[in-house]
């Protein structure tokens, strides 16, 4: 008998009965989302609409804490933050993802070597990588301003000044996540036919015409790809600014450094929710970003929509 | 024939659920060593250099009607102990430490914690610091918080920078022309004069936030109305700020590589803290042992930091758990404490004791508690709001727009002031 008949003629519970080993091996996903994605979720917006130390009574307070955070100079600091952050790490990061990949997907030695020197970066301990890149960015002993200095440029004080700050959380980012987008790009690259390359060649387009004219256009879904990601992942940076500056001050810890300079929306919500035992509060701001990464997601999709057309 | 295929693999399965259940209960409750289970056990949450190991093991030793079972807590303590005490049951230690800087979150939640009054707390307060003794108080005046260690301040500073630059160089005669902040300041000019790169004040906010505590109030007073905008917070405000533009301030935040530099070089020839901030001086300048002194601050006595530890409500056996706290924290085993992990204690008797006494030759071969003795003795008795911290965040934002970007100082003023009344207003405060 073919089982598949067989199958659609029984009712759903029967369905799952006979088909309870399949379902057996895929809940353990479905089981963890839900006690460590779903309901987090669920109950941060539950928050949203309380005040809650973490230990007292709940006290439902409405759309109070959304006011506040409309009305809280320090969530629109830390959103005018993220977003230059994001854009200082962002530009400059695929930018160079995009080069290095083409130069990657043309060595002929070694190749594997440099790939896995590119990656390194991405699986490399962020702690580590923020106390290299606090000595890096110092500003009487730092690597940076000695360079600056020796070619007699103006120094900077990169970890108390507010740009400084976010030039600083910016490129430990950028150093990041570089070589991923790199491993991204090359992946894309050896999809592109040999072929076009070489009819390129043949019509006499050296390396940089070949690389704007065909390898950029035929990467384009693939750029989208990145961008996405990018922003989505750019727009909830944390970890940076909280290594870099979360352990500067004894008394008010993850305020983003001198100035507040480097705190981010995400930064900000884990502040409010852990340091302030504010629950309510940080589930608000939490809710409030992910209306903004939503808005960019929206975006993003609408460009992607209109390139297809 | 298939039947029982599938029956033997269900029972498969659910030994294995049932297994991974009870390997994670087991688990669990070995770790913790939850007071209930064990019956007899008593849990004591530290973290490292919170209380002195070698005190604390000789209680497991001493207290053997009960089995104390000390652990050292990493990572953020406040958040791991809030998260267990909201969750309840018997994952609860049995006696806790909490730090000073978030001892008033907690008085919110002091019918969480047990009242050291009501276990004879009473008859030995006389050997503590009353100042101390009451900010372990409720304002209903439960004690909550036994006192451990304290953070009386001082000023260090550079022997050989000062004498070079023409300025005293004995503790006494430092402490006598720079008793005020203005004397101090003063004297910081006069160095910058005689060396270009030596600055007296390290940064901003370390200043201000001293100012803040050799006060009688901050914030937030005790009816919880903020009072941050008055004349006492604006008075630390416009000092701390003078001293950027007198050119004294290098700016510099604290244990960062340029901080560490500059105490080496002598360019950061003085930093006002507490006594805690001597461990921090000797790791970053250890190749200036012998260059440094201790004299009393300007401006008076403030406190830093210094822990309590508490029982909370849940203690299975609390007068067993006083006796053992009341021991670890006696004055003579608060001697021990400052040998071990550097704990200031909050027992005057102790400051006679040898192990505090010892000259010490980082500072000269000077007896540093004769300056932190007398004044843990002079610091104020200050109320501290459960809002403080959050209420305070815009004034050191501000201070440091003004720092790092030159924000002029009074339109930074108004910013912070507007900000922390908004906080104010979602917290609560009138």
């Amino acid at each position: 008998m073919d089982p598949d008949t067989d199958v659609r003629r029984v009712p759903g519970s029967r369905r799952i009965r006979s088909y309870w080993p399949q379902y057996l091996a895929i809940s353990p996903f479905f089981l963890i989302f839900a006690v460590f994605g779903l309901f987090p979720v669920l109950f941060s917006l539950y928050l949203a609409f309380h005040r809650w130390d973490g230990f007292g009574e709940m006290e439902f307070v409405g759309l109070q804490q959304f006011r506040y955070v409309l009305d809280d100079g320090t969530f629109w600091l830390s959103m005018r933050n993220t977003f230059i952050i994001w854009v200082i790490s962002t530009v400059p990061m695929l930018a160079m993802a995009l080069v290095i990949a083409a130069m990657l997907n043309s060595t002929k030695r070694f190749s594997a070597f440099y790939r896995v020197a590119y990656f390194i970066p991405n699986i490399t301990s962020l702690v580590a990588v923020a106390i290299f890149f606090g000595a890096v960015f110092s500003t009487n002993f730092g690597l940076v301003n000695a360079v600056l200095q020796a070619v007699g440029l103006p120094t900077g004080r990169w970890l108390t000044d507010p740009l400084g700050m976010k030039i600083a959380v910016a490129t430990v980012m950028t150093w990041q996540w570089t070589g991923y987008n790199a491993i991204i790009y090359l992946a894309g690259m050896q999809t592109i036919p040999s072929d076009v390359y070489e009819a390129a060649k043949i019509d006499g387009a050296g390396p940089v015409q070949t690389f704007f004219r065909i390898t950029i256009p035929m990467l384009r879904p693939i750029i989208l790809f990145t961008v996405i990601v990018s922003t989505v992942s750019g727009l909830q940076s944390f970890t940076e600014p909280q290594v870099l500056f979360g352990t500067n001050t004894t008394l008010n810890p993850n305020t983003g450094g001198p100035g507040q300079g480097a705190l981010t929306m995400v930064l900000y919500f884990y502040h409010q929710a852990f340091d302030n035992r504010d629950f309510g509060y940080g589930a608000a701001i939490a809710w409030v970003v992910f209306a903004v990464i939503a808005l960019f997601a929206a975006i993003n999709w609408r460009l992607v929509q209109r390139r297809e057309k | 024939m298939e039947l029982s295929r599938r029956r033997i693999l269900r029972l498969g399965m659910l030994g294995m659920a049932g297994a991974a259940l009870g390997g994670t209960a087991s688990c669990s409750t070995s770790a913790s060593g939850g007071s209930s289970a064990g019956g007899n056990a008593l849990d004591l949450w530290y973290w490292a250099d919170g209380l002195s190991k070698k005190v604390v093991d000789e209680a497991i030793t001493r207290f053997t009607e009960v089995e104390l079972k000390p652990q050292q807590i990493g990572g953020n303590f406040k958040e791991k102990l809030v998260t267990t005490m909201s969750s309840g049951g018997e994952f609860i230690p049995d006696i806790t430490g909490i730090k000073g800087e978030d001892f008033a979150s907690f008085t919110p939640q002091s019918d969480r914690f047990l009242n050291l009054l009501d276990l004879g707390a009473g008859s030995i307060a006389d050997q503590y610091l009353p100042w101390k003794w009451k900010k372990g108080m409720t304002k209903d005046g439960k004690l909550i918080g036994f006192p451990i260690d304290i953070g009386p301040t001082a000023m260090f500073y550079r022997r050989d920078v000062f004498a070079e630059a023409g300025l005293p160089s004995e503790p006494a005669a430092v402490a006598a022309q720079m008793s005020t902040w203005e004397d101090y300041f003063a004297a910081g000019v006069e160095l910058k004069k005689a060396r270009a790169d030596a600055f007296m004040i390290s940064e901003t906010w370390a200043v201000f936030n001293l100012i803040v505590g050799q006060g009688t109030a901050r914030y937030v007073d005790e009816n919880e109305r903020f009072i941050g905008d008055q004349d006492h917070i604006r008075r630390a405000w416009d000092l701390a700020t003078s001293t950027i533009a007198l050119g004294i301030n290098a700016k510099s935040q604290a244990n960062t590589p340029d901080w560490n530099a500059g105490l080496t070089s002598g360019s950061l020839s003085t930093l006002t803290g507490a006594a805690w901030a001597a461990i921090d001086i000797k790791s970053a300048a250890a190749g200036t042992a012998g260059k440094w002194g201790v004299a009393a601050g300007p401006g008076g006595a403030a406190n830093i930091g210094g822990s309590f530890l508490a029982i909370p409500k849940e203690c299975a056996k609390p007068d067993v758990a006083f006796k053992i706290i009341s021991w670890i924290l006696s004055p003579e085993n608060q001697a021990r404490g400052f040998t071990d992990s550097a704990l200031f204690p909050s027992t005057p008797a102790t400051y006679t004791a040898p192990a505090l006494t010892a000259p010490d030759p980082f500072f000269g071969g000077q007896i540093t508690t004769e300056v932190f003795g007398p004044s843990a003795e002079k610091i104020p008795v200050q109320y501290e709001s459960p809002n403080d911290q959050a209420v305070s965040a815009p004034f050191q934002t501000e201070l440091t727009n003004v720092e790092s970007s030159g924000k002029d100082p009074n339109a930074a003023w108004a910013d912070a002031v507007a900000e922390a009344k908004k906080i104010g207003q979602r917290l609560g405060l009138s």
